[in-house]
């Protein structure tokens, strides 16, 4: 009895929880593997979206040695591949309706943090208007431009994280100028300092009377 | 309890489509020891709504249970909840940086990996369209009409953040620029200025050691 009680509960909350609109770019850390899975609902749908590695701990190297994006179908079939990249954006249209699968792949041992965006897109076509006759074909023209928002918003999900990794290296950059200058100029009084105390120690009375 | 299943487990998916239809969410695998984070960075003044449900399809034991913890970036506890299968959240960025969702398996007797669904909004799409379509009794293409021009306006605001912030960021790296040029001159500077400090103690200490 109460289990049922739960499970009303959670059908309740899932119902009241029916709001519009989109998932913002989350960020997760990809340690090996990292999976996320998300729904499709129509088969032909097309799902689009982007990812950039935010954070990465390179010290010498200039470039991101990249991540592997692996998109798999609810069949198991591999639908996009892209290996070694370092933040890309793609876009398919789903063969078949289910839960899809998004993978990041680290090849390295560092963890990375992946920012990604995902959108799957429905644009009702004449099928589903002669399905359901609350929907006019202006709701088509209108799911059209809803597509079209919503890729302008992608995209600038895309600047956005692209930005925070540029802004990552810059700072990055800023404290690297001011320690190591700092740090330079220590240790270069320092050096300056010991050669003249080993100069002194070279000509000290002491070391002059045990020179055979 | 199995007929109860039977009639729930259609219901469950059913409403799962609904809400994927008027949202989106993400499923995340959890691990069965272990954290799982996912993080966003905001800027100030977002108003944020989030909820999260365990995806189980195992009617015959309990749905199993996890903790949540959202975290602002300045380490404030926004929203922690033990023991649960679900949860929901709201709350408007007070500081602007990175926040972290957590969430971890309480019992991982389990051995095995549970799926978490989370439906993460902020800004425009958190905004509750049932109660304004209600309050202004608008409904059908108005509505979707408004929530389009509610898209744009998110556009627009979104354009001026990432303006904003490549401004900050064009005034760090010039600071960087000219003080990697000021740095160098003083390093060069000190470098002299070591060197000549030396010459001269050395040729004062020989004086006086009556060497020269």
């Amino acid at each position: 009895m109460e289990t049922t009680m739960k499970q009303y509960a959670i059908l309740g909350l899932l119902l009241l929880s029916t709001l519009a609109g989109d998932v913002s770019a989350l960020s997760v850390t990809v340690n090996d593997v990292e999976c996320v899975y998300e729904y499709v609902l129509y088969e032909g749908d097309t799902v689009s979206g982007n990812f950039v590695v935010v954070d990465h701990d390179i010290f010498w190297s200039s470039d991101h040695p990249g991540i592997d994006f692996i998109v798999s179908s609810p069949g198991g079939n591999v639908v996009q591949t892209m290996k070694g990249t370092s933040g890309e954006k793609f876009e398919f249209k789903a063969p078949r309706s289910g839960m899809y699968q998004f993978c990041f792949h680290n090849p390295y041992s560092t963890p990375e943090t992946v920012s990604f965006y995902i959108h799957v897109g429905h644009i009702p076509n004449e099928h589903d208007l002669a399905k359901d006759e609350h929907l006019d074909p202006v709701n088509v023209k209108i799911a059209e431009l809803r597509e079209a928002l919503e890729s302008v918003t992608a995209e600038q999900k895309y600047l956005k994280a692209r930005d925070a990794r540029h802004r990552h290296t810059n700072e990055s950059t800023h404290k690297r100028v001011i320690f190591y200058t700092i740090g330079e100029y220590i240790l270069l009084a320092l050096a300056s300092g010991l050669q003249v105390v080993y100069i002194r120690r070279l000509f000290s009375k002491s070391v002059a009377y045990n020179r055979v | 309890m199995a007929e109860n299943a039977r009639v729930l487990l259609p219901l469950l998916l059913l409403l799962m489509l609904v809400r994927v239809q008027n949202g989106e969410s993400v499923w995340l695998n959890l691990p069965s020891s272990g954290t799982k984070c996912v993080s966003e960075e905001l800027h100030n003044n977002v108003v944020v709504v989030g909820d999260y449900a365990v995806v189980s399809d195992d009617h015959e034991h309990l749905t199993p249970i996890i903790s949540s913890k959202v975290t602002s970036p300045y380490g404030n506890v926004l929203h922690h909840k033990e023991n649960v299968t679900h949860g929901q959240f709201a709350f408007t960025s007070s500081e602007s940086g990175q926040y972290l969702t957590c969430f971890w398996a309480d019992h991982p007797a389990e051995g095995v990996g549970l799926i978490v669904n989370i439906d993460w909004k902020i800004g425009v799409a958190a905004k509750d369209w049932e109660s304004i379509a209600r309050k202004e009794k608008i409904e059908g293409v108005e509505l979707e009409l408004r929530k389009l021009e509610g898209a744009v306006e998110a556009i627009h605001d979104n354009l001026l953040y990432l303006k904003n912030r490549e401004a900050e960021m064009r005034g760090v790296s010039e600071t960087t620029n000219s003080r990697v040029a000021w740095y160098s001159i003083v390093s060069l500077g000190i470098c002299i200025l070591a060197s000549c400090a030396q010459v001269w103690y050395l040729t004062r200490f020989f004086q006086k050691k009556k060497l020269i």
